[in-house]
């Protein structure tokens, strides 16, 4: 089945550190919910595991991720492609960095993806939502990478 | 046949449902319960990709985990097996029980792994790496007719299994004589029975005795030579065990491919394995999935409403494999004009791969879906002229007069009396007041509709679809058969040759055998003996087992009671013809003598100097039963169908909220005429569940595939199933005209109440929403569509007043 995500969220940082952050794996990996590891294959090539749970399945996936048209820093497109125990996915979807106020960057995304196996089956009337839970999840965290020691310990 | 001159004593009457007693306590006996020492379990892995190479397959990490012992591949299978059984002559078109080289549907199964518990079977198989390189897939039936869409299979050149069209009688001249003619396209969508047990089988390999025993919970005709051809071994190596109960089936349990997959496995491991679809398995890739049909029909008619003549095209999505789907276009062939007296039909039949799952039997074998278009049509003809749906039919029904009724295909309806079984619904129900019930409804601002379907249950399966639509086919027997022994303390036992899966066999052979021997059907034993020690048979198809396993057991029966009077007769010194037979005792007029059913016993295994010469020592007695009128091969592509035709006429009313659109059937009633009832409660049984069924195929059950073949109702949160609040109260309205074809009179009826209420519940929906100016014509009509449609109807009405 097919599935469009797009949307844009505001991170609390300039822009020049959001793509340093978002081209460093070991960021990634702790911002990706799910994510188990992300290991540089080839340059901006990445081999990823991760372990997922949508609806009433979970399971465990692999998959590569690609990242192309990069233009430093303010925009880059994605291709994600996997297989696993939950199904098999593709999809892609392009990045766009841009300053907004005072200390703080915007990032726009917009991509579509198809989506096979379990799944597709089994979570497909939940797997819109899914998908925005996770992404959201993967903001919240992002988010937390930027917030400064002080801050966190403040709250 | 009929013996009319004996008062019924057990036939009949409201006696209980012997099997229902263990049913209901909770004792039957499934082949989950079948505990064999050392059993392992199987769990298969699914292919994601709806057409795929396969490219690798690394099962060695599955093989390192906890309790597995082996992973089987389509590769392996395939050097150890013969493809399954292909009911067409298109031998390019090969299905093995896993994949080999590819995957053809989404779900296929692909590898199958062996551990110590199903569990740790599962687990293995999450491990299986397997490879795939995504191929073009075919999902829509119309694109996989179309000669440049990627083939399914390749080397068989397309994907047209069987694209036949047959023209019975003089369509063209009727066509051109009529004033009218009226054409529309209708969808049954994709559903199946879903019974509560999923498929299962075990399986167990003996070397030293060179046998192999399967349990499973099967409904499938020879299903032992199909082991026996797949693993080419002796058939009389496979031993089935047929007292398994079977949890639910109408026509699904096909399970072969898992048989030969766990039959393999027990050779090759040398230990029982047993595998038993979980509902996820069952649903995408159990080989359980029905119909999948549109239709194209025309049909020409006169102002009065008589419609003389009916060009149908069927174009059905048999998924991806032969099997036996393509012959469900043809059984309809059998009752093509419905209860109707329509001259002339052109009918063409196609069947097409995609890569879908594979579609096998469900109840009704195709007729449920035809009935829905000719039923369409009728209501189609009465509102092109204004009249009434009920009075239409009246005018082309086949009068009772008119019986045996040659239909234009070939086939001759044995009996029936629709007008009076459509008066008597009428009267019962108070039509007039039931319209006015409608009205008031729909005053209140309610969408109410009336639905109407008049439907013939073809009955006494026998396989004459098979030579019609195969040429290389010359099968034309298509038995059952009863023993009937009477041990040497006088007690009866009869055995039959199948599982059943709810039928109610064993209350239906005991009563019949009780019957004609005059003895309490509670103190006969049925069993049912494994395949090894049975007679031959073709299992409870097509609605044949009242007919065909009650004959058996009815003329087994006669030849026992034949027995005792001949020896009565010797013993009493007179002819046979002089005896009186009564509840198992014997006299002679000229003599006060008598002889107890014991006296019999005793003589029959015990005094040999006492039996007529040449008579064989003891009461046994077999019978094997040949359908009755399927005595020869298809003429000019017509051919005697099935011997008897119950008739159903279902009457609804239906009321929905137009903004929700969920609809609630208000009132329910069906007459129904199945000939001599054997067993009236098996009959009611059959009859509401099989509008429960129906409920399901028209308003909720579809097994939908995205366009990238991804099967999006796998489980029941997708998949809806009617429960009690769809399921209304149902009034039965019972006619018997008796069938002159069989030994009671008695017709089918495994298939009652489905093959009329989805079209019945179709008008209704389409009635209701009639004031709209829209109708539907898909199955099943879903709430959501509903809801849809109207809203839709009332934004470009109010677009137009604007």
């Amino acid at each position: 089945m097919k599935l469009d995500i797009g949307g844009n969220e505001t991170i609390p940082t300039s822009v020049d550190a959001l793509w340093v952050a978002l081209n460093d794996p070991a960021v990634l990996t702790r911002c990706i919910p799910g994510c188990k590891s992300m290991t540089e294959i080839a340059p901006d090539n990445y081999k990823v595991d991760m372990q997922l749970r949508v609806a009433a399945v979970g399971g465990s996936f692999e998959g590569e991720i690609q990242l192309s048209d990069k233009q430093a820093p303010k925009s880059c497109s994605i291709r994600v492609s996997g297989a696993g125990t939950l199904g098999h996915g593709n999809g892609t979807a392009r990045f766009d960095i841009e300053p907004d106020g005072e200390g703080a960057t915007r990032l726009v995304y917009k991509g579509t993806g198809e989506i096979g196996g379990l799944v597709a089956g089994v979570g497909q009337r939940i797997l819109a939502s899914v998908s925005k839970h996770l992404i959201g999840r993967f903001f919240v965290a992002l988010r937390k990478e930027f917030e400064s020691p002080i801050s966190r310990a403040a709250g | 046949m009929s013996e009319a001159e004996i008062p019924l004593k057990f036939v009949s009457s409201n006696r209980r449902v012997r099997e229902d007693r263990r049913f209901v306590a909770g004792q039957g006996h499934y082949v989950a319960d079948v505990a064999l020492e050392g059993l392992l379990h199987v769990a298969v892995l699914p292919s994601q990709h709806p057409a795929a190479r396969i490219v690798s397959i690394d099962a060695s990490e599955a093989l390192r985990m906890p309790g597995v012992h082996y992973v089987l591949t389509g590769e392996e299978l395939a050097k150890a097996a013969e493809p399954l059984m292909n009911g067409l002559n298109t031998p390019h078109v090969k299905r093995y029980p896993l994949a080999v080289g590819q995957v053809r549907y989404a779900g296929e199964w692909v590898v199958a792994v062996v551990a110590e518990s199903r569990a740790q079977a599962e687990d293995g198989a999450e491990k299986v790496r397997v490879v795939y390189e995504p191929l073009p897939y075919v999902i829509d039936s119309e694109e996989a007719l179309d000669l440049s869409s990627t083939p399914v299979h390749p080397a068989h050149g397309s994907n047209v299994l069987l694209d036949r069209t047959f023209v019975w009688g003089e369509v063209d001249k009727h066509f051109a004589e009529s004033p009218r003619h009226l054409s529309f396209r209708v969808t049954w969508g994709r559903n199946s029975t879903v019974p509560i047990e999923t498929f299962g089988v075990a399986a167990k390999w003996d070397p030293w005795r060179e046998i192999l025993d399967v349990w499973a919970s099967i409904q499938m005709p020879k299903y032992s030579d199909q082991i026996a051809r797949a693993l080419r071994i002796p058939l009389n190596n496979v031993r089935v065990h047929q007292d398994v109960d079977v949890g639910g089936s109408y026509g699904v349990k096909r399970g072969i491919k898992q048989t030969v997959i766990v039959s393999h496995l027990a050779r090759r491991l040398g230990r029982p394995v047993r595998l038993i679809e979980d509902r996820l398995d069952n649903m995408r890739a159990g080989d359980a999935h029905g119909p999948d049909r549109i239709f194209d029909v025309e049909v020409a008619f006169d102002n009065d409403g008589i419609v003389k003549s009916m060009k149908m095209r069927a174009l059905d999505n048999a998924g991806a494999y032969a099997g036996r789907a393509p012959f469900q276009l043809g059984k309809p062939i059998g009752a093509i004009v419905g209860p109707y007296k329509i001259q002339s039909v052109k009918y063409r039949a196609i069947s097409v791969t995609s890569n879908k799952a594979a579609q096998e039997a469900v109840r009704g074998f195709g007729q449920a879906p035809t009935n829905y278009a000719i039923e369409t049509a009728i209501d189609k003809v009465a509102a092109a002229l204004g009249l009434d749906r009920i009075e239409i039919r009246k005018r082309n029904f086949i009068r009772s007069e008119e019986f045996p009724y040659l239909i234009p295909s070939g086939t001759r309806y044995d009996s029936g009396d629709y007008h009076t079984v459509v008066a008597k619904v009428l009267a019962h129900a108070d039509y007039e007041g039931l319209k006015r019930e409608r009205d008031e409804l729909r005053a209140q601002g309610l969408c109410a509709g009336i639905g109407i379907a008049a439907c013939l249950e073809p009955s006494g399966g026998n396989s004459s679809f098979e030579p019609l639509l195969n040429d290389a086919n010359k099968t034309t027997t298509w038995m059952e058969s009863c023993r009937i022994n009477v041990d040497g303390l006088g007690f009866v036992t009869v055995t039959i040759h199948t599982t059943s899966s709810g039928q109610g066999h064993e209350t239906l052979a005991a009563t019949v055998v009780g019957e004609v021997l005059e003895i309490d059907p509670d103190q006969i034993r049925v069993v049912r003996p494994d395949s090894l020690n049975s007679l031959p048979g073709n299992s409870p198809v097509g609605s044949r087992m009242a007919i065909m396993l009650g004959g058996a057991a009815f003329h087994a029966a006669k030849k026992l009671k034949a027995k005792i009077v001949r020896l009565a007769a010797h013993q009493f010194g007179c002819v046979e013809s002089d005896i009186v037979y009564q509840g198992g005792a014997t006299s002679y007029p000229g003599s006060s003598r008598k002889l107890t059913w014991a006296e019999h016993v005793n003589i029959a295994h015990r005094n040999f100097h006492l039996l007529p010469d040449g008579m064989e020592p003891g009461l046994e007695v077999t019978h094997v039963l040949q359908v009755p009128t399927a005595n020869k091969l298809p003429e000019n592509g017509r051919v005697q169908m099935y011997p008897c035709h119950s008739f159903e006429f279902h009457l609804v009313l239906v009321v929905f909220d137009p903004e929700i659109g969920k609809p609630k059937i208000r009132r329910y009633v069906i007459g129904h005429d199945c000939g001599t009832v054997i067993n009236p409660h098996i009959v009611k049984g059959m009859t509401l569940g099989g509008i429960a069924h129906g409920i399901g195929a028209s308003l909720l059950e579809e097994f939908v595939y995205d366009s990238e073949g991804q099967m999006l109702t796998q489980s029941f949160m997708d998949y809806l199933l009617p429960s009690s609040h769809e399921v209304p109260h149902v009034e039965i309205v019972h006619h018997c005209t008796p069938s002159p074809f069989t030994v009671f009179g008695q017709k089918g009826s495994g298939e009652s109440g489905y093959l009329g209420s989805p079209a019945a519940i179709s008008g209704a929906i389409n009635d209701a929403v009639s004031p709209y100016g829209i109708s539907f014509a898909k199955l099943p009509i879903r709430i959501a569509a509903i809801s849809d449609a109207i809203a839709a109807a009332k934004a470009t009405k109010e677009k137009v007043q604007s």
